[in-house]
């Protein structure tokens, strides 16, 4: 197994009173509450942390999102160049560049391929479908993003394949007369293919192309669904069983000496998820497509105009859930490993870590902890018990 | 006499209509082309209307209960839809009337010219970009608040009818509203959203070939429509040959839901008014 570390580079110092009075803190908040000098520091901090990781063992997570507190990453293949340079050794995932707010799928493999040259192989590829407030951020149209985005998918992997190009390209969504990029990547025939979703009919595509599949704080039952869909779609199409590293799981992960301090530290890391989202009915429950229309009901009768704000957020909440590892290395060895059983095997944990409040010198303690006292007890772990992991689910379900 | 939608043939494609028949022989027809929603049968406007004509009033591909065909998704597609309506309109002189989205695409059709095109009422349309770049026309309807959208769209938001929704719907949602009814405007949105996202209701070379508008047009504009201003309205008739510019007080977005009276009354008299290739020549 391999652990990953995903930060979003939040920026958590604008004011409460501007937060609370601010419609949404993503896509309409003005920039005049990003200090720049501020986020110098925040980026110096990061890039920090990231060679750290590429000292002890521990992969790198980039992302992007745009206009809002919750991400400084404004373009992951820019920072994603960065890391591949600062590091050496460690992998890095990009989670990547929002392709469907991206008017050419061309320039974004030309950009990964880049990368993957000047990192001498290092790179993932990610995709995320994207949506909300980033559609109104980067203008794009929020309907057929799921179609976008495959189409983005397709026209990314025959640019970073065909050698013998130039080829051209007229798709629903994309046109590109004479696709050729240079270089090509450092990979062959190309980086792998990551992509975030719990939705099951796109587990499923995953699986039949083979590309890893990762959810995000998903929990016990949406995981083992999502990855269940992933396999039985390979077994339809008559394919070969996926090996564990075709699956990934982002949780929320603090690492300290004591159960005491993981579960205090952690509790830093909900700023995530109590203000970080909070969004304005048109980018959100009103936004099109955002929903199909036969769901429209139900969603827009339920609660105040703004999405309501998650409550119970107690980090032991969080870690019943599966939705956070926290405690001493052995506790969260444990949760890590309960987890890999009740899904059916997992091969990256991404860990959010330097989220919210959690300060530059905890991030760091919880990473070298996690390198030293908890990776090494995630290795050569017997294969996982399909039979098992569902007696555990049923189990789960009698219990609710 | 009709108020229950109907299906109509349409090339390929099939469509919601709602009828009105004539009261009287040699009365026009209406094709009225909607805005953001359907047309609601039980809109007050179409009662009054019907006694000066046939109404007509089709919702548009993934609006209302039209099916949307797959990879029918731009104005090109609606404009070509509409040309087929036209042809299938059994009547030989039509007034076609767009109301705020379906403006642009009665704006559109003029431009294109169609044989039984008689006359053309544009109701706070939109379709044409006039200010500067950092100029906005038009509000945008996806990024703006829904209370906004609301303020801005009527003279009073008391003023929506039972059972009609306009811009700034969202305010709507209640108790009141039926789950048939959230799912049609979750459609409504949707598509929308699909035809019009971005230029955000506009077509950049729309206004360059107004001037090809070959019939008699009236422009009507809500006199406190905040999400395209009478400002813009004077200006988008002025590029039409001929056109008569006028407002209705007390009327915001929807002049024939906030006023239906006064805005039968403009058509009426517009109607009246015959002889001239256009009103002001």
């Amino acid at each position: 197994m391999e652990l990953w570390n995903h930060c979003e580079n939040p920026y958590p110092f604008v004011p409460n009173e501007v937060l609370e009075e601010a419609e949404s803190v993503r896509a309409s908040l003005p920039n005049k509450y990003c200090d720049p000098n501020v986020a110098a520091q925040l980026y110096d901090e990061v890039f920090d942390e990231y060679r750290l990781c590429d000292d002890i063992g521990i992969n790198i997570v980039t992302n992007e999102h745009h206009s809002g507190i919750n991400n400084l990453w404004a373009a992951s293949p820019v920072i994603t160049g960065v890391v591949a340079r600062l590091t050496r050794k460690v992998r890095i995932l990009t989670l990547g560049t929002l392709v469907t707010v991206r008017p050419d799928p061309v320039r974004v493999a030309e950009e990964y391929a880049t990368i993957d040259v000047l990192s001498r192989g290092r790179l993932e590829i990610g995709f995320v479908k994207s949506g909300a407030t980033e559609m109104v951020s980067g203008d794009a149209n929020p309907m057929l993003i799921r179609e976008r985005e495959w189409e983005a998918i397709d026209l990314i992997e025959k640019s970073l394949t065909t050698q013998d190009g130039p080829f051209s390209w007229e798709g629903k969504f994309f046109t590109h007369a004479h696709v050729n990029i240079w270089p090509r990547p450092f990979q062959q025939p190309r980086p792998d293919f990551w992509a975030a979703t719990s939705d099951l009919p796109t587990c499923a595509e995953l699986g039949r192309r083979g590309m890893v599949n990762t959810l995000l704080f998903g929990g016990y039952d949406r995981t083992r669904q999502a990855f269940d869909s992933y396999k039985k779609a390979r077994i339809e199409a008559g394919l070969p069983a996926p090996g564990e590293d075709r699956f990934s799981y982002m949780a929320f992960a603090y690492v300290g000496d004591t159960d005491e301090e993981g579960l205090r530290i952690g509790q830093k890391i909900a700023w995530f998820l109590t203000v970080s989202i909070k969004s304005a009915p048109q980018f959100a429950k009103f936004q099109p497509g955002a929903i199909a229309p036969e769901m429209a009901p139900s969603a827009w009768r339920t609660g105040a105009s703004r999405r309501p704000r998650p409550t119970n957020l107690d980090a032991d909440v969080l870690v019943g859930q599966g939705q956070m590892f926290a405690g001493n290395p052995d506790t969260v060895a444990r949760q890590i490993k309960e987890f890999r059983r009740r899904v059916g095997g997992v091969g990256h944990i991404i860990m959010m870590t330097r989220q919210g409040l959690v300060t530059h010198a905890e991030a760091e303690k919880s990473f070298t902890l996690a390198a030293r006292e908890v990776l090494p007890q995630l290795q050569d772990l017997p294969p996982p018990d399909a039979d098992e992991t569902a007696w555990l689910a049923r189990r789960e379900a009698a219990a609710k | 006499m009709s108020v229950v939608p109907e299906r109509m043939r349409v090339g390929p494609n099939e469509v919601e209509i709602l009828r009105r028949e004539a009261k009287r022989p040699g009365a026009p027809t209406f094709l009225l082309l909607h805005g953001i929603n359907n047309i609601a049968a039980e809109a007050p406007f179409l009662g009054l209307l019907a006694e000066h004509g046939a109404i007509v009033a089709p919702s548009h591909p993934g609006f209302g209960a039209s099916p949307r065909p797959a990879d029918f998704d731009t104005m090109y597609d609606l404009v070509h839809h509409y040309l087929a309506v036209l042809d299938a309109i059994p009547a030989d002189k039509i007034v076609m009337i767009g109301f705020s989205f379906g403006g642009w695409i009665a704006a559109e059709l003029a431009v294109a010219g169609h044989p039984k095109l008689d006359r053309l009422v544009l109701v706070d349309p939109v379709g044409i970009k006039l200010g500067g770049r950092e100029e906005r026309d038009i509000a945008h309807l996806f990024n703006t608040s829904p209370d906004k959208l609301n303020r801005f769209a009527w003279h009073d938001p008391a003023n929506r009818p039972s059972g009609c929704y306009g811009v700034g719907w969202h305010s709507a949602i209640g108790d009141a509203m039926s789950d048939a009814e959230m799912v049609t405007l979750a459609r409504n949105w949707d598509s929308l959203c699909l035809y019009a996202w971005r230029p955000h209701l506009y077509n950049p070379q729309l206004k360059n070939w107004l001037h090809r508008v070959a019939v008699p047009t009236l422009v009507v504009w809500g006199a406190s429509d905040r999400i395209v201003t009478p400002d813009y309205g004077r200006g988008y008739a002025g590029l039409i040959p001929g056109a008569r510019f006028e407002t209705i007080d007390e009327a915001g977005h929807h002049p024939e839901l906030e006023r239906p009276d006064a805005f039968v009354e403009r058509v009426a008299r517009f109607l009246g008014e015959r002889g001239k290739r256009n009103l002001s020549a």
